[in-house]
């Protein structure tokens, strides 16, 4: 994105040289640890220990514990499993698709949005296994020869998801890894501690930067692009499928794949920029993490919030030129039953609020953009309760119908996967190198050597 | 001064290029086979309209897919569109060209649809529930206000683009601001034109990705079209040397993601529909996968995705200007199959066939759109002389 009409200002700041970005960026991990990180870990501590404690009580007291109930038998185990893989996407459009499409921009927040990736798809994760009612038997998810004679039904999404989400995982894993290497080596030649030199060493797989090294690593590394690029698209449209291949409506529709994707990168990179403006903040890493990509950020989720926009849109058009009885009351049920507010905010968090980001004064206000952030990740959750709840509550037939709401175990559950995610971010920032040192000195102006891959 | 003067003159297009000796041949196979169709009109009317909408619709879908990708362009920037914006522009210019072409649908609307059928309509409660919005005059009153939006884009974009190559500076900013509005507009007006024109031939039938759908089709129409342009003017042309395999490469990359771009949405809706099993919906499907329709949706699946997937795939085909070429022409044709499978079975459920004035009809607006795109090339330099991002399309690796 050379964007031709403005000078949006440089992606990496004036006056660094091959060292001061190494020395800037490795301090993180290196020098002493700060107060902040200690209270931030602290507190997303606690809020992971909330997710244990309700854990706990699901696996001795069962699902029951939780608002689900016919004939809402899908509620905030399957929107926060939606919600937090969306999440992911941001981080693998950005390390994949960018790369392929030759945007340096990406450099300075690949790594991280990659970490942030990696932990959105584990507490994703444990969601639909949390949800089995006795998660111990996980692995009857997976098509394997047994004794039973039982195979997974393999014309079920909820099948597909298994797949599709563990290879997410493996990839993204993977992916993030090898990115890693030449920094861990990094790490390992400046750690000044024994166990970290011995750990940083282990992980590094004895990188010593040769040339023969750097083109391996290129070539691995862009073939992990190419087999990244698709997971982009894939994981979150076999997510729609578990709601499209069904027939209720609010679920069954066309558009679901392609609107859900937006969605996702929508939320993902609402979420980057959640964590971002703090971190860049607390860290001094505004030279590296420029306005130009705050505001390039802004604009991916000004047009993907566009393209879910469409998607409501085109729902409420169709229900009512579809002419079906069932369609056009899910939409009037959305839009005046008993969950009219839920959907009143969703349209105010996710479509209304974030049409700021038109206005380049908002895009580099960073206090606005980080509010308009913050709306569009409430708003996301906001989406997937209004598709999952409000469709379920009232089916075909009124003598069923019924009200959800959660129960305090399910919010626990859902804060304390926040905390999980937080406690696994702070102790990443901690122990790993945020940004991706080596690709970072590729912009400065000292190395016009041009990536050629592509 | 003079030697810039030189260059620009240099990148124009010479008068005796082959794409300004077909000018003549263009316009007259397009009046050929306009007058042959109109002919064949006198023998069969319904015949005539029902080819004549898939033949409009085919150029129209290049046309759409280039105005959707050049303001795409002047959003994101990027060497890919620097070298293929000037061939944008003139195939956005036959906008006009395509309203005037856009007439005989409306002559025909009562042969054409359903809901323009009173008879029908009055013995049909769905199509009386729809006729709020599928009547004729709303039709037309739309039809006008869809052009309207698209030349009024069409003309700003022509306009500000000479502009700029006069030198005024803030036309790039007002270029990127159109666009950005543009691009939403465009996203509205056109899903409603692919429901109004298409969708609305099988009247009960609805999906709500089908403006997506198709609209994803005319962005690989568009983009294999500009691809064949390029070529021919590198190849003897005033681009030769200026665009590298760097940009071919770029362009075919772009055009690899919108064929797999096309294979998903495609899929998608298969799908969904398909494990829904909803009888409002499965007859979209059902009258295009028997009577011998089946085999062209196996044509498609095998030389709209697979085939073109599988050799996409090599980096070196996507550098070589006439290989990539020979791809893009192989696509377009392809392309051609799925309009036809899009437009065509609502006319014939069950029965595959092909009928002359299909060819005629098709060859006809073909011929005339050509003519229309090859004029837009005149008098301008190909590239664009103080584009930002030139230094870009010359050397950037």
């Amino acid at each position: 994105m050379s964007a031709p009409a403005r000078d949006l200002g440089p992606i990496i700041g004036p006056g660094h040289t091959f060292e001061t970005v190494t020395d800037k960026i490795a301090a993180v991990v290196l020098s002493e640890t700060r107060k902040g990180w200690m209270l931030g870990f602290g507190i997303s501590f606690v809020l992971l220990t909330i997710f244990l404690q309700c854990v706990a009580v699901l696996f001795v007291r069962g699902i029951g514990i939780w608002g689900i109930n016919i004939p809402v038998g899908w509620g905030f185990d399957i929107i926060n499993f939606v919600w937090w893989i969306g999440i992911g996407h941001a981080g693998t459009l950005i390390s994949a698709i960018l790369l392929l499409f030759r945007q340096t921009w990406r450099t300075s927040i690949n790594r991280f949005a990659e970490a942030m990736t990696l932990f959105a798809v584990a507490c994703a994760g444990l969601y639909p296994i949390l949800h089995l009612g006795r998660p111990w038997l996980f692995y009857w998810l997976l098509p394997y020869p047994n004794a039973m004679g039982m195979w997974p039904n393999f014309r079920s999404p909820l099948m597909w998801d298994v797949f599709a989400v563990s290879t997410y995982a493996t990839v993204s894993a993977l992916f993030w890894f090898v990115g890693l290497i030449p920094d861990l080596a990094t790490l390992r030649d400046r750690s000044t501690s024994k166990v970290g030199r011995i750990i940083y060493g282990i992980l590094a797989m004895g990188w010593r930067g040769s040339a023969r090294h750097w083109n391996r690593y290129e070539t691995a590394y862009l073939l992990l692009a190419g087999l990244s690029t698709p997971l982009v698209v894939s994981v979150h449209s076999v997510v729609s499928f578990d709601f499209a291949v069904g027939i209720i409506p609010g679920w069954h529709a066309t558009i679901f794949p392609p609107y859900f994707v937006a969605g996702a990168i929508y939320a993902g990179f609402a979420m980057v920029l959640t964590l971002t403006i703090p971190l860049r903040r607390y860290y001094g890493l505004e030279d590296f993490i420029t306005m130009r990509h705050i505001n390039y950020m802004a604009r991916v989720m000004l047009a993907t919030g566009l393209v879910v926009a469409y998607g409501y849109m085109m729902e409420i058009f169709m229900a009512w030129y579809s002419g079906n009885p069932y369609e056009s009351f899910m939409v009037k049920n959305r839009l005046t039953g008993p969950y009219k507010t839920l959907y009143a905010a969703l349209i105010l968090t996710n479509v209304i609020i974030p049409q700021l980001l038109w206005f380049q004064r908002v895009r580099t206000n960073i206090p606005l953009l980080f509010a308009v952030a913050m709306s569009i990740n409430v708003g996301m959750w906001l989406e997937r309760y209004v598709i999952i709840v409000v469709s379920l509550h009232r089916d075909f037939l009124p003598s069923s119908w019924g009200m959800y709401a959660g129960t305090i175990f399910d919010y626990g559950t859902f804060i304390g996967t926040i905390g999980l995610f937080l406690t696994l971010l702070f102790l990443f920032i901690r122990l790993l190198p945020m940004i991706s040192i080596f690709e970072m000195r590729t912009l400065l102006p000292e190395a016009k050597v041009k990536e050629k891959h592509a | 001064m003079s030697s810039a003067m030189d260059d620009r003159s240099r990148l124009m297009l010479p008068a005796d290029h082959p794409l300004f000796r077909v000018r003549p041949l263009a316009l007259g196979a397009g009046a050929i086979g306009l007058a042959v169709s109109l002919a064949g009109a006198l023998i069969d009317t319904t015949q005539f309209f029902q080819s004549y909408l898939f033949g409009f619709l085919f150029w129209f879908g290049i046309a759409m897919g280039s105005l959707a990708l050049l303001m795409i362009y002047h959003v994101t920037g990027g060497a890919w569109g620097s070298v293929i914006r000037r061939s944008l522009e003139s195939a956005v210019r036959t906008i006009p060209v395509l309203a005037v072409l856009f007439i005989p649908v409306v002559v025909g609307l009562q042969s054409l649809y359903e809901w323009a059928d009173a008879a029908k309509v009055a013995h049909d409660p769905l199509l009386q529930h729809k006729s709020v919005y599928l009547n004729v005059p709303f039709f037309i009153g739309r039809a006008v206000l869809y052009f309207v939006v698209w030349t009024l884009l069409a003309v700003f974009l022509s306009r500000w683009s000479e502009a700029q190559e006069n030198g005024e500076p803030r036309a790039i900013g007002w270029l990127e601001n159109l666009s950005r509005g543009g691009l939403v507009a465009l996203g509205l007006t056109f899903t409603f034109a692919a429901v109004d024109w298409a969708m609305s031939l099988e009247p009960h039938w609805y999906s709500t990705l089908y403006g997506v759908l198709v609209m994803g089709g005319c962005l690989l129409s568009a983009m294999a079209f500009m691809i064949q342009v390029t070529a021919l003017l590198t190849k003897n042309g005033p681009l030769s040397g200026v665009v590298q395999p760097m940009q071919f490469h770029d362009l075919g990359k772009l055009m690899f993601a919108f064929v797999m771009l096309w294979a998903y949405f495609s899929l998608s809706q298969l799908l969904i529909i398909w494990s829904g099993n909803l009888p409002e919906e499965t007859p979209w499907y059902l009258k295009r996968m028997s009577g011998g329709w089946e085999y062209l949706g196996l044509c498609l699946i095998l030389f709209h995705f697979a085939l073109p997937f599988v050799i996409l795939l090599s980096r070196d085909i996507k550098r070589n200007a006439r290989l990539i070429a020979t791809v893009a022409l192989f696509i377009l044709c392809v392309r051609v199959l799925e309009v036809y499978w899009l437009i065509t079975p609502a006319f014939s459920p069950h029965h595959a066939r092909v009928h002359w004035l299909d060819v005629t009809a098709w060859l006809g607006v073909g011929g005339v759109w050509l003519w229309a795109f090859t004029g837009g090339l005149r008098g301008r330099a190909l590239i664009v002389w103080n584009d930002p991002s030139l230094p870009a399309a010359g050397g950037h690796a």
